[in-house]
């Protein structure tokens, strides 16, 4: 990512309260997951309860500037993973370790998330040795749009049928778009909504229901 | 070779039936069409199409598969000669010369040696798929658990290596890859791993819900970000055939690029890339006028267009040989055999080698579809490429809907697409590549199935990996590329090779 719009740099300032919130985002995750470690059946192996106060102690530092993020990339990239492997020791606690010489089904899950835990807390120390790049900035706009048509579209698909579910869903994603013009929009999404309940249910023979189902 | 031959007449007589040269057109049409469209790649397109097949019988679908592929390939090195945008990795090279032609007036004759060479490099990879075939088959039948094993290790490690970017960060993105693939029932005992009592989630995530949400919705919002505006070319493109100094020109060039493309694309792990790159370089370095390069030099898009043609027909040999996807536009393509009911490996060859043959067969027939099919259809491309983006990603959002929808009918699939579709993009954020994690999660339950396979048999003795020859052979090259590539003086030669 070479081209960074300007639109989606930071300033340093604007980084700095970037380090602020994530690192307050990381310690709440981690809350949220060590709560969680406490409503599995079995305990909880002490260490993964230390690594995970540990994991919140890395983001709190953040926040509250005992340790400075050189490569924001790196630290938060390195640091979810890390989340995501205590999450995997977490979930996986339950399950059967080896019986004898066999795996048991939380074997290699937990092989897994060792290996990924101590690589990703790698690249998060190398976050902080190594200057890097920044997080650019998100363009909410689009993830809000696309995530929100495409979750319309599952919600509305089974009861309102193809042709209202996919209209719904076309319209709200082109909203995504910076440059969006209604009418276009309008006629455009029509067309796909003709085009997509001929050729799926017509054209491929896929079971799809066209419209809403009254009973 | 008789049997060879004979092998491959059966091909012949499954792959041109009229229904399944039809199929093997559409497709390659089909993915022309999408895969000239700005942002999208292979991968994505594959998985955008792939409802189109499920009502085919197997072999077609297959066909029609390989077809798609082909022709998303090529649409991708249309769009990068035609605008300076590389349809996909595997064309950002054609971009440098191509899109210097197309400005000089020299888009049609670009275009022609493109198709001409990627045409040519698929007659010979056809060839030595179906020579390597028999062969690599048989050896895989020595392989047991420990050898598959380590064999998906060195696979997973070259798609580590040969990926651009950060090696370690690549391995984090394999083994959370694996990770993912863990969730869901337990193959030996049913146990239900990770799901968090989601019903839902136990029959594992569905790989097209993880490719087309870090591919296909991951893209779309990365591409939002830029409004960068598109160069495309204006003129009308007139005379495509190429004068005759210009194909004596390139001959020399497909040639290399070719043969550069055939070894590359049999090892795992992005193949078709590293070979496009590997061929211009070398062009490069061989030509007497390297100045030339970068400037609307034929060779420099007859060699890579050759090349990364070659790489995407060999890379088909160690998943229809060995049953391993070598990146993870094979692995959807695994993904599509299971939901056909076809187990790729070194069964398919024996029990099935009318889908085999048929397959390989097909692919000289999608290669000659897309000579016949694009040059004549270029104009439409041009125009295709002129619709702004705000009208395409409704579309692509839309079709990726309907289509992983249509996978088992449940929205819930459709809502973990989304999920997964913000995953991807907060990976590009961070500078994550994604594609060793589908890889990874593709390999995910062989791996797992094999090592406890392995460690079953050896009575947990876990050193039956090095003890094996073979296994210990293929673990020792792993180990070995680990190695090289993280030394810094090679470190920077593929620092170079990637930013040139």
């Amino acid at each position: 990512m070479s081209d960074v719009s300007d639109s989606l740099s930071r300033t340093p300032d604007e980084q700095k309260s970037y380090d602020y919130y994530a690192g307050i985002g990381l310690a709440v995750a981690g809350a949220i997951l060590l709560t969680t470690s406490f409503m599995v059946r079995n305990p909880v192996p002490l260490t993964v309860r230390g690594a995970i106060v540990l994991f919140m102690a890395g983001g709190l530092a953040v926040t509250f500037g005992f340790l400075r993020v050189k490569n924001q990339q790196d630290y938060y990239g390195g640091m979810a993973l890390v989340l995501l492997s205590l999450i995997a020791f977490v979930a996986s606690n339950d399950l059967p370790g080896m019986r004898g010489f066999a795996f048991g089904p939380g074997t290699a899950p937990r092989l897994f998330a060792f290996t990924l835990g101590a690589l990703s807390l790698i690249v998060a120390v190398m976050g902080l040795i190594t200057p890097g790049p920044y997080v650019t900035k998100y363009k909410i706009r689009g993830v809000i749009f696309i995530t929100g048509s495409i979750l319309t579209f599952a919600a509305t698909i089974r009861s309102l049928g193809l042709v209202i579910a996919s209209f719904a869903t076309i319209i709200i994603c082109a909203a995504a778009a910076e440059d969006i013009r209604w009418k276009e929009t309008l006629f455009w999404a029509a067309l796909l909504t003709a085009f997509c309940s001929f050729l799926f249910p017509y054209g491929l023979n896929l079971p799809f229901q066209l419209w809403p189902r009254f009973y | 070779m008789y049997e060879l031959l004979a092998n491959l007449w059966m091909g012949f007589g499954v792959a041109a039936t009229p229904t399944n040269v039809m199929l093997c057109m559409i497709g390659a049409t089909v993915g022309t069409l999408i895969g000239v469209l700005p942002g999208i790649g292979s991968l994505a397109t594959i998985a955008m199409l792939l409802p189109i097949t499920f009502g085919l019988p197997p072999v077609g679908a297959l066909i029609m598969l390989a077809g798609i592929y082909y022709g998303a390939q090529y649409g991708g090195s249309t769009t990068s000669i035609l605008v300076n945008i590389p349809g996909e990795s595997s064309s950002v090279v054609t971009m440098l010369d191509g899109h210097q032609m197309a400005r000089q007036g020299r888009a049609g004759p670009a275009l022609a040696i493109a198709a001409i060479g990627s045409f040519f490099a698929g007659c010979v990879a056809t060839v030595l798929v179906a020579a390597l075939g028999a062969p690599l088959t048989a050896m895989a039948l020595l392989f047991g658990p420990a050898e598959y094993f380590s064999l998906m290790v060195l696979g997973l490690i070259f798609a580590v290596v040969l990926a651009k970017g950060s090696i370690i960060k690549a391995l984090t993105m394999i083994l959370a890859g694996l990770l993912m693939s863990m969730i869901g029932s337990d193959l030996e005992t049913g146990a239900e791993r990770m799901t968090w009592g989601i019903p839902e989630l136990s029959d594992g995530i569905g790989f097209v819900v993880v490719g087309m949400g870090v591919f296909g919705f991951g893209e779309i919002l990365r591409n939002l970000e830029s409004t960068g505006t598109r160069d495309i070319i204006d003129s009308k493109i007139t005379n495509l055939m190429p004068s005759l100094p210009d194909l004596k020109a390139s001959a020399g060039a497909i040639g290399r690029g070719t043969i550069i493309g055939s070894a590359l694309g049999i090892l795992p792990g992005g193949g078709a890339i590293i070979a496009a790159f590997a061929a211009y370089t070398f062009e490069k370095r061989m030509s007497k006028t390297p100045h030339r390069f970068g400037r609307g030099a034929i060779e420099g898009v007859a060699a890579p267009e050759a090349a990364n043609n070659a790489a995407a027909q060999t890379s088909f040999i160690p998943l229809l040989t060995l049953g391993i996807p070598p990146n993870p536009v094979m692995a959807l393509m695994v993904g599509a055999m299971t939901i056909h009911g076809i187990v790729p490996g070194p069964q398919v060859m024996t029990k099935q080698p009318e889908l085999f043959w048929g397959m390989i067969a097909s692919m000289w027939i999608g290669n000659l579809a897309l000579i016949v099919i694009n040059l004549p259809l270029v104009g439409v491309w041009v125009r295709l490429l002129r619709v702004p983006y705000r009208h395409l990603f409704p579309m692509i959002v839309i079709f990726c809907c309907i289509g992983i929808y249509s996978v088992n009918n449940a929205p819930f699939d459709v809502t973990m697409t989304a999920i997964f579709g913000v995953i991807g993009y907060w990976l590009v954020k961070h500078d994550f590549e994604p594609a060793p994690m589908i890889l990874g999660f593709v390999l995910g339950p062989l791996m797992e199935e094999n090592l406890r396979r392995a460690m079953l048999i050896a009575r947990g003795d876990a050193t039956v990996f090095v003890t094996r020859p073979i296994s210990a052979g293929l673990l020792a090259i792993s180990l070995l590329m680990l190695v090289l590539s993280i030394l810094p003086t090679l470190r920077a030669k593929r620092e170079e090779v990637f930013t040139e």
